[in-house]
């Protein structure tokens, strides 16, 4: 009986694939554009996901993301380690910097200085040299689409460049998320990193904490707060601040629900049109099934199963056109670290079912219906 | 129903196929390609805090080695030209060993001149001894005459004159030689001033000056000390506290320090005082001009002695890390 409903279904197949390319059409529309959404938006969050040790991120009160910080005195590092429950502290320091390049050119970067002994906040890989080239004079660590900005077509290790009138040497390439702004990053040591950020009072932007008991991160950092008076968030938190900062102030929500949204509308307009159209145009089939004695409950399992093929269909031929567009861009600098969060087929899924739901439901009402007799007509 | 090559149909069979391999496809580049961003352990040891103080209330600085007698920097009262360089970088010295030595030759002139006036001085002494006893003998002699009419009045006159003449030119003749004996001996001060000698027994620390180099009283090149020298044995560290946090401090508990770059070697290190000024934090942050608005308590930490100079961890100027156990909250 299923089978009968599948070669009805497929019977006529332009209306079969202007089904299945509808439900592909939505879901590539809804899976890519969240995706792309969703990576964007986290870009907010690369600066803290790039520290992989720190439990907790410790900062002046009105400081909001990682690079929207106000500096604070050099002693709060000393008053965090005296916070029981930490198992380390060292100090971070994020600023922006302008660079001039062996051309004369100028360009904003951000300075990140870490930990001199311990070179905690560093990036976890290097694309190229080793986190130890920082303990050679005037070295800098550049991040690996910051390359590709600064010095396109060339390799960045040996060139020289002038920071706050200091010579600065690329000595090393770090394997990093860029930022929403994709500014060229340069790394270094905490020490050096004061010579180069123009001197303003206060230096000090984040101190990064390991936890005794990591699981114990949020409680700690709760401690932190009362017991210094500065704030402290855990490393989710404060990723999650980088991420609410681009929400409010940018209006990428905004366009990439409308897109979302105009997905959703064109798979119902096209699925529904096409299935509603099928479903008439069979109907007399399925008059003729039910004057052979189909119950209405086998016609709906029919029908259920229609939608089931066109759905699946459609559904993974339009993850696969996601995965495609994601995989082909993944070279490119822009979309480097984009991922596809296993949620957003999931919701695409979803959608699809939706979708086929009501446009099935609306479909069947006819069908329910429909007297035997129809067959003659 | 049997399979039959056939009945193949694209988009009931092939389509549906393809859809369900792209939705394996997918879940296996979704799951691969989701980010790491699991919590690693940093590759090198940072700081921490010591067993014992872990979960006990405890306050954290940093600071700085110094030698137990703070660093001293051994100046010149003289200036000129350096003669003699006698310590290098290194080497202990004794109280009072002779450390180097300014151009003498002036002074010594000056001594080999003093010298001579003595010589000088001694022989118009004796001269005058000579003068003064042949006059008291002339004018024994004549008033030893009972004939008044024998000597003349004026005889015995200038007889009496020429006595007390030869008397005064003894004293003027000791007086020069006490002058030329103080300046013989302000010379030999010279002399010594310009040997620069140890003021305390320590090690030599820095040696910023040459042979042949000059040095004037108003510091050397870029004001640099000439030799810095100071007690070794034991070494201090003066550690910074934010004033914020030195309420809570225990006075008198040991401090738990680490030098940078080897925080898993800890030592206990044994209070000795706490710097009765709050001074403004002076940050080592090597930037020249240091602008501050935190204030800060020092205290002074001993550390233990180095059995060898293999095990020798702390070293003049280095900074470190503390870890020193507070009072309770109230």
């Amino acid at each position: 009986m299923i089978w009968i409903a599948i070669r009805m279904l497929t019977g006529d197949a332009q209306k079969f694939y202007g089904l299945v390319f509808g439900i592909a059409f939505s879901t590539l529309l809804i899976t890519q554009q969240l995706t792309i959404f969703v990576n964007l938006i986290e870009r907010g969050a690369s600066g803290v996901y790039n520290v992989s040790s720190a439990d907790v991120w410790v900062m002046d009160p009105v400081s909001r993301t990682t690079d929207v910080a106000y500096a604070m005195p050099s002693t709060a590092l000393d008053k965090v380690r005296g916070v029981p429950g930490v198992e380390w502290a060292v100090p971070h320091l994020r600023a922006q910097a302008s660079v001039r390049t062996k051309d004369g050119d100028l360009e904003g970067v951000a300075v990140i200085g870490v930990d001199d002994a311990t070179l905690i906040g560093l990036p976890k890989a290097m694309v190229e040299g080793s986190p130890d080239v920082l303990s050679q004079p005037d070295s800098v660590i550049i991040d690996d689409v910051g390359t590709t900005r600064m010095f396109p077509d060339q390799s960045p290790i040996g060139e020289r460049l002038e920071l706050n009138d200091q010579r600065a040497v690329v000595r090393g390439i770090a394997d990093a998320i860029p930022s929403f702004t994709s500014t060229v990053v340069l790394y270094t040591k905490y020490s050096r990193a004061l010579n180069f950020v123009p001197g303003t009072r206060n230096r000090l932007s984040f101190v990064l904490v390991g936890a005794e008991d990591p699981a114990q991160a949020k409680a700690l950092s709760e401690r932190i707060e009362r017991e210094t008076g500065l704030k402290a968030q855990t490393r989710d938190e404060f990723a999650r601040d980088g991420v609410q900062f681009i929400i409010e102030n940018t209006g990428i929500p905004l366009n990439f629900g409308i897109t979302v949204a105009l997905g959703f509308i064109v798979g119902v307009a096209i699925v529904g049109l096409t299935f509603s159209l099928f479903i008439r145009d069979n109907i007399k089939q399925f008059g003729a099934l039910k004057a052979i004695g189909v119950t209405n409950r086998k016609i709906r399992r029919m029908v259920i199963a229609q939608a089931g093929l066109v759905g699946i269909t459609g559904y993974g031929l339009g993850v696969l056109g996601t995965i495609a567009f994601i995989w082909s861009f993944s070279a490119n600098p822009t979309f480097k670290g984009f991922y596809i969060p296993w949620q957003i087929p999931l919701i695409s899924l979803a959608a699809v079912a939706l979708i086929l739901a009501l446009t099935g439901w609306l479909a069947l009402r006819n069908v329910l219906k429909t007297e035997p007799a129809a067959v003659f007509r | 129903m049997a399979f039959n090559l056939r009945n193949l149909s694209f988009s009931r069979q092939i389509l549906p196929v393809i859809a369900i391999v792209a939705l394996l496809l997918a879940a296996i580049f979704i799951v691969s390609g989701l980010p790491d961003r699991t919590l690693s352990e940093p590759e090198r040891d940072p700081p921490r805090a010591p067993e014992e103080l872990a979960d006990a209330p405890r306050v954290a600085g940093s600071g700085v080695v110094e030698p137990s007698s703070e660093l001293i920097q051994i100046g010149s009262a003289l200036s000129g030209l350096i003669t003699g360089l006698y310590v290098q970088p290194g080497d202990r010295v004794t109280q009072g060993q002779l450390l180097f030595t300014v151009d003498d030759r002036a002074a010594r002139a000056g001594l080999r001149e003093a010298e001579a006036a003595i010589g000088e001085a001694r022989a118009a002494i004796a001269e005058a001894q000579t003068a003064r006893s042949t006059a008291l003998r002339q004018l024994d002699l004549y008033r030893g005459v009972d004939d008044p009419a024998a000597v003349s009045r004026s005889e015995v006159i200038r007889a009496e004159g020429e006595a007390s003449a030869a008397g005064e030119r003894l004293s003027l003749a000791r007086a020069r030689l006490e002058a030329a004996q103080a300046r013989a001996a302000s010379a030999r001060t010279e002399i010594g001033r310009l040997s620069i000698r140890a003021p305390i027994a320590g090690e030599i620390l820095a040696v910023n000056i040459r042979k042949g180099e000059y040095v004037s009283t108003m510091g050397g090149g870029g004001s640099q000390p000439f030799i810095e020298m100071g007690q070794t044995q034991p070494l201090f560290v003066r550690i910074d506290i934010d004033e914020e946090q030195a309420a809570r401090l225990k006075l008198g508990a040991p401090a738990t320090v680490s030098p940078r770059g080897a925080s898993d070697r800890q030592v206990q290190a044994r209070f000795v005082r706490a710097e009765p000024l709050v001074v403004p934090k002076r940050s080592l942050t090597n930037s020249a001009a240091e602008r501050v608005d935190v204030r800060v308590l020092q205290v002074l930490y001993a550390l233990p002695d180095a059995n060898s100079e293999e095990e020798r961890l702390f070293r003049v100027g280095q900074q470190v890390d503390a870890y020193i156990p507070a009072v309770k909250a109230r």
